[in-house]
């Protein structure tokens, strides 16, 4: 009985608070949990495929690590700034997936869970967004990136 | 007799898939090699769009034309790849023919879930040759037909968690 309460009490104090990362794509700041989050790397060239799946063109080979690519940037209209530039394994449902970010460096950080508001950017699965410094940074849904499809911009 | 005169790898069965590896453009590609029928120089082809060999006719494909790929087939590696599957046939044009390879099943892969589209009947999979990534060409799709079962088996995606170190080496 004791036990139950205190899993209870628990889980309440994980909702409380969030560990997110923060990374820019083409300047845009976003955010997305640190648990959907495989690591951050140096970005190596992608391979292209060819493939009519919107934004999944190409895969990412490292060593004996084969994983597809999706590219956020072009689906937020812009290109991944600086050098060198990272790449960010997304922890996705089908599988790990490797996304190109700018060379700014993510920071980690714990946010309140009652900061984080429901809506997000249209354009992308966000789990919502929050205001970091006067600015609203959408919360990518990493785990389900790709999955809202995007007929009209389809390449 | 001791056991340690035995040479056990002499007994061991290992599966293999033998590949054509062709370049297509940038991309590089496997025909399994069981539909092979000839490689002609462009001496050999000359202009013709069809060629007829041992009775039967291969009409040309175009594959780069088909995956939406830039191709430069002018150069002095391409290569007329002739490829049936036993009820269709067609000649593939390619940038170069890279060798023949004898792949364990282990090492095939499926392409990953986050490909949802056409490229998942253009492709049956894909593997590591040389350290490149080479994608497994459908050859019922590539001869034209409808989507069908590949040449090649590959595991379930399931059954494949690529990205992880035993992604390589791993069963299939």
């Amino acid at each position: 009985m004791l036990r139950a309460a205190h899993g209870q009490q628990q889980a309440q104090v994980t909702k409380r608070s969030w560990n997110m990362l923060f990374f820019s794509v083409g300047g845009i700041k976003l955010a997305a949990r640190t648990e959907d989050v495989g690591g951050i790397s140096p970005w190596v060239p992608s391979i292209p495929v060819p493939s009519r799946t919107p934004f999944v063109q190409a895969m990412l080979k490292r060593d004996n690590l084969v994983m597809p690519v999706y590219d956020l940037a072009t689906r937020l209209n812009c290109q991944p700034l600086g050098e060198p530039l990272l790449c960010l394994t997304a922890r996705h449902l089908d599988g790990p997936m490797a996304i190109c970010i700018d060379a700014e460096v993510p920071t980690l950080e714990t946010v309140d869970a009652a900061a984080i508001r429901q809506t997000g950017r249209g354009d992308i699965e966000t789990l919502g967004s929050i205001t970091i410094g006067g600015n609203d940074v959408a919360i990518v849904a990493l785990q389900r990136l790709g999955q809202i499809r995007q007929d009209v911009a389809r390449h | 007799m001791s056991l340690r005169g035995r040479n056990h790898s002499t007994n061991m069965s290992v599966e293999t898939a033998s590949f054509l590896i062709v370049r297509l453009g940038a991309s590089c590609m496997a025909l399994p090699a069981d539909g092979v029928r000839g490689v002609l120089t462009k001496d050999e082809t000359g202009d013709e769009q069809a060629m007829t060999a041992a009775g039967n006719v291969y009409p040309s494909i175009d594959l780069a034309q088909r995956l939406l790929l830039i191709a430069d087939l002018s150069g002095p590696d391409m290569r007329t790849v002739l490829y049936s599957n036993g009820h269709s046939h067609g000649a593939v044009r390619v940038t170069q023919v890279v060798g023949l390879a004898d792949v364990e099943r282990k090492d095939c892969f499926p392409l990953p879930l986050q490909f949802q589209c056409d490229e998942r009947n253009w492709f049956a999979g894909m593997l590591l040759y040389q350290d490149q990534l080479v994608l497994i060409l459908n050859p019922s799709w590539a001869l034209g037909g409808v989507a069908a079962a590949a040449l090649v088996s590959v595991a379930q995606p399931e059954q494949i968690f690529l990205a992880t170190s035993a992604a390589v080496g791993g069963p299939c």
